[in-house]
């Protein structure tokens, strides 16, 4: 799997898209409401699915075993049996200390799901003004 | 050269752009492109505080608020050496003015347009911009609105200049090309 992070607007999903060579039906958009589809080959703002954890208590999924690499370029996700080869998370961390403790409890639960999301990724890339920087390996 | 700086507030952006103008200007005319507008205190000291860290540096300044190609006819683009700072002030001038009361929806892909000829019309050019994207809270319209038209001048800038980083606690983290210090 790989991790993609950065602030938001830097070009993240732009990124995945290009190297993956994803289609639109491969990317799955998290959302607060509804739990991810974890068979889809890319997952993006996965920061909001990290809220619905919290929200609901549970902790978010970061170990989806196995290995979701794609050698020479060639991903088999039949039957959804892999996780998600890219994951694609904002780094909401960074910033003030938010005053709304939902918030403040996101913005922690946010850093330690990426830290760990990043200890079981393959590859971390980090996007800055539109460029990726491989910050692991 | 144009190089494109960004990262975090009072990291020390603005003296590595300036000392890189001087590492590029090598005898050509300097140029200071002022951007912002006073409208307090605040921002008063804040001006005073750059012209001070500027002084004895030989940078002439051009008030250019908005509309940042205009400044080109008032100064020698083809052996001048400008530092802008910064592209988040242009874009809030751009983006707002006192005579109207929303945000200009075009302001972001004209400012990013007029950045990227100036990038290509000048000798030498340092943008600097503000790293404004990685926070956790929960920003209304029109400040999501500013972000992503800020993202756009960001990228287009890193797109077309030569070096690019991001400046944390003073030192320069590269992502494109090298510093020419």
């Amino acid at each position: 799997m790989e991790l993609v992070t950065g602030g938001a607007f830097q070009g993240k999903l732009d990124y995945a898209v290009k190297k993956y060579g994803l289609a639109e039906t491969e990317i799955f958009e998290c959302t607060e409401d509804a739990d991810p589809d974890f068979s889809a080959v890319c997952l993006t703002h996965y920061e909001r699915y990290v809220m619905r954890c919290l929200r609901n208590g549970t902790a978010p999924q970061t170990d989806f075993g196995g290995d979701q690499s794609c050698a020479d370029g060639v991903c088999d996700f039949s039957g959804g049996a892999h996780g998600p080869l890219v994951i694609i998370m904002d780094d909401i961390f960074c910033g003030v200390v938010p005053a709304d403790p939902e918030l403040r409890a996101w913005r922690e639960l946010c850093g330690r799901t990426l830290t760990a999301l990043a200890q079981n990724a393959e590859e971390v890339t980090r996007l800055f003004c539109g460029i990726p920087k491989t910050i692991k390996p | 050269m144009t190089v494109f700086i960004s990262g975090g507030c009072k990291n020390g952006k603005s003296t590595i752009a300036e000392d890189c103008c001087l590492a590029l200007a090598k005898g050509g005319p300097l140029y200071y492109v002022a951007t912002m507008q006073a409208y307090d205190d605040e921002d008063r000291l804040r001006i005073k505080r750059h012209r001070k860290s500027r002084e004895g540096k030989n940078f002439i300044t051009l008030e250019q608020p908005r509309d940042l190609l205009e400044c080109l006819k008032s100064s020698d683009p083809e052996n001048g050496t400008y530092i802008l700072d910064s592209v988040t002030a242009l874009l809030i001038n751009e983006m707002y003015s006192p005579d109207r009361p929303d945000a200009d929806p075009e302001a972001g892909e004209r400012t990013a347009k007029a950045l990227e000829n100036f990038a290509k019309s000048v000798r030498n050019a340092v943008f600097v911009s503000d790293f404004i994207y990685s926070g956790a809270e929960r920003y209304s319209g029109y400040t999501v609105e500013y972000q992503k038209a800020l993202a756009l001048c960001d990228r287009t800038l890193a797109r077309c200049c030569d070096a690019v980083a991001e400046i944390s606690g003073g030192i320069p983290v590269m992502y494109k090309g090298e510093l020419p210090l």
